[in-house]
């Protein structure tokens, strides 16, 4: 284990920014923390780096507690989400200006800095200053400059939030390209869940300050431990029914009953429920189109009426009413139905999530019938 | 516009004519009296010190007020700023009831044979008490106006605050420092409220104006002021040709 938060909390004055966290960063791993703007990430970092002392819980690296040690003694390697390339010295001078903290002798230093100066395709650089260089030579620049001393864990601060789509999704590719041939630890901080999603082997979900989910990106995407979790990954709908039987589990919706990828739910028999599916799984069809095409192993499916069909550029979501107070969005590519109208959704196999009613990590925990973080509603025709 | 070019028609006016009262004649004559090149030598012996003493004290200074909040901080800073709120002759006058003939510090270094008033270091005393704001003030806004994470990087890279300050927060914070610097020594060349108290002799180029004014009037301080504005000018092109960096840091 390179990195070990150990029930770190930090409290600024009254406010508590960190709650309780603990999770660890394995050699050769790269872990992403996600989570919304303050939900406490950058508190974090600055405990992990040593630029603040958290209030409770250890701090260790390689094993050792550090939580008292300065940053200087910790060997981690940190880029942030504005460049922090040093205007009074060229391209080259800032990448060896950590590696001649560790005292190397200058050929040695020398040929550190050509070969991460490479690493990075900017060897033609050296002599620029980094105000000649462009967004993304100087975001390459930085990481050069936070790997060159060869540093246990590599951070990166939301390194990609300050770049446009295009360059984004470059650097995103040189990071995980960085990652694969360099081989450090990897801790990367984001709010932006796609980033996360591309680029991790491990997600850290946060929210409120507290660890809201821990597992592999697919998984968490998959099969969401909370409503939190499925909305922040991704676009969410859910939908809440009445528990008929716990194992396996089966909920009514209105007359329909949806079997959710459980093999059992603590709650008991009777209680009502939230469903979670992704809406891009969903299909709607009309109603008088008799049944499914293939009729051997009818899909779930509710029936209801449209109430609304956005359009989102790329897709239509289609607003369903499938029992009383209860609608579901449903993502569309084709031509969508008109409002008013009778539809079938048909529910995939595995495409049903069932939370438990322990809302304790989520925010919100108001039901939402499409939850799609950052982005502003979308109008309705 | 308009009000801006008034302000240096207002400036310009008085200077020139005061300068065009006397030929280079009167100037040369006038500065070739000892009395004279004792004032600019004595000026120019204590200015610098006093600069130097503001800086090597108020740099460290402006940096713990820019970075770091503790406990008694607001006094702190309104301590800093206070000699430029007081006139100087205020200023002057606290200076000797602390450091006066008759006070227990002025009187024991009088006694070790460092007479704290009437002296060269009387002059050090008054100017670095009314110009050490100048330097403290711009180098904390200097300082303030570096990202912190410039200096968290190189804390991360490796470095202790003292070499983080010295590879990072200094080199970011030279222009600011300079003009600081600059404005230090342009008060303290040209101090005279608080000299005045504190050391009316030996004279500086102020006191000695001062001197020569009441004795003989205008024209007679032509020679010493032009001299004084000599050097301050001298000074200041050269601070700026050697530090070649603008005021206002860009980043």
């Amino acid at each position: 284990m390179i990195l070990e938060l150990d029930a770190v909390s930090h409290r600024y004055d009254d406010a508590l920014a960190v709650e309780d966290v603990s999770f660890g960063v394995d050699s050769g791993a790269l872990v992403g923390v996600v989570g919304p703007s303050g939900c406490g990430k950058t508190t974090l970092v600055r405990a992990i780096a040593g630029h603040l002392r958290p209030t409770a819980g250890r701090v260790r690296l390689r094993g050792r507690d550090v939580t008292d040690d300065p940053p200087e003694s910790r060997r981690i390697g940190l880029v942030f989400q504005d460049p922090t390339l040093y205007p009074h010295m060229t391209v080259s001078e800032n990448v060896a200006y950590g590696v001649a903290a560790r005292d190397e002798g200058p050929e040695r230093r020398n040929a550190v800095v050509e070969k991460y100066l490479e690493l990075v395709g900017l060897a033609d650089q050296r002599d620029a200053s980094p105000r000649s260089l462009s967004g993304g030579q100087r975001r390459r620049v930085e990481l050069a400059r936070a790997l060159a001393p060869e540093p246990d864990l590599l951070v990166l601060d939301e390194p990609l939030s300050a770049l446009d789509r295009s360059l984004r999704t470059r650097l995103r590719e040189e990071i995980a390209r960085l990652h694969a041939e360099t081989g450090v630890a990897t801790l990367f901080v984001t709010h932006d869940q796609t980033d996360a999603l591309a680029l991790a082997d491990r997600l850290v979900v946060m929210t409120q300050g507290r660890v809201a989910a821990i597992g592999a990106p697919r998984e968490l995407y998959e099969s969401p431990p909370t409503p939190f979790v499925a909305s922040f990954l991704g676009r969410s709908t859910t939908i809440r029914g009445r528990l008929v039987t716990a194992s396996p589990p089966r909920v009514a919706v209105g007359d329909a009953e949806l079997t959710p990828a459980a093999a059992e739910t603590g709650e008991s028999v009777g209680a009502t429920v939230t469903c979670h599916v992704r809406p891009r799984d969903l299909g709607v069809r009309l109603d008088d189109e008799g049944t499914a095409p293939d009729d051997s192993t009818p899909p779930q499916s509710l029936r209801g009426e449209v109430t609304a069909v956005a359009d989102a550029g790329r897709r239509y979501d289609v607003s369903v009413a499938v029992a009383a107070d209860e609608t579901l969005v449903v993502e569309q590519t084709g031509a969508p139905p008109s409002v008013g109208e009778s539809v079938v959704v048909d529910l995939p196999p595995g495409a049903v999530t069932l939370f438990d009613s322990d809302y304790e990590a989520s925010p919100t925990p108001r039901r939402q019938s499409a939850a799609e973080a950052g982005t502003p509603p979308e109008s309705r025709r | 516009m308009l009000l801006g070019g008034l302000l240096v028609v207002y400036v310009l006016v008085p200077f020139v004519v005061f300068l065009s009262r006397t030929g280079t004649a009167g100037v040369v004559a006038g500065l070739s009296e000892p009395g004279a090149q004792t004032a600019i030598l004595n000026s120019l012996l204590t200015a610098p010190v006093s600069t130097a003493v503001a800086t090597v004290s108020g740099v460290p200074l402006a940096y713990v007020l820019a970075r770091r909040s503790f406990p008694g901080k607001r006094v702190v800073e309104s301590l800093v700023v206070l000699p430029l709120v007081l006139p100087p002759v205020v200023g002057g006058a606290m200076l000797l009831t602390a450091v006066g003939r008759f006070t227990p510090i002025g009187g024991a270094a009088a006694a070790v044979g460092i007479p704290l008033t009437d002296s060269l270091l009387g002059v050090v005393l008054a100017q670095t008490f009314v110009a050490a704001p100048f330097v403290v003030v711009t180098a904390r806004a200097g300082f303030g106006a570096i990202d912190e994470r410039l200096e968290r990087a190189s804390r991360s890279l490796g470095y202790g605050p003292l070499a983080t300050v010295r590879n990072v927060s200094l080199p970011l914070a030279r222009g600011s420092i300079l003009a600081g610097v600059v404005l230090t020594f342009a008060r303290a060349i040209g101090e005279f409220g608080a000299t005045m108290m504190v050391a009316y002799n030996p004279r500086t180029m102020p006191t000695r104006i001062w001197v020569d004014f009441i004795t003989g009037g205008i024209d007679e301080i032509v020679p010493v002021a032009v001299a004084l504005l000599v050097i301050a000018v001298l000074v200041l092109t050269a601070v700026q040709r050697v530090g070649h960096v603008p005021a206002v840091i860009d980043r």
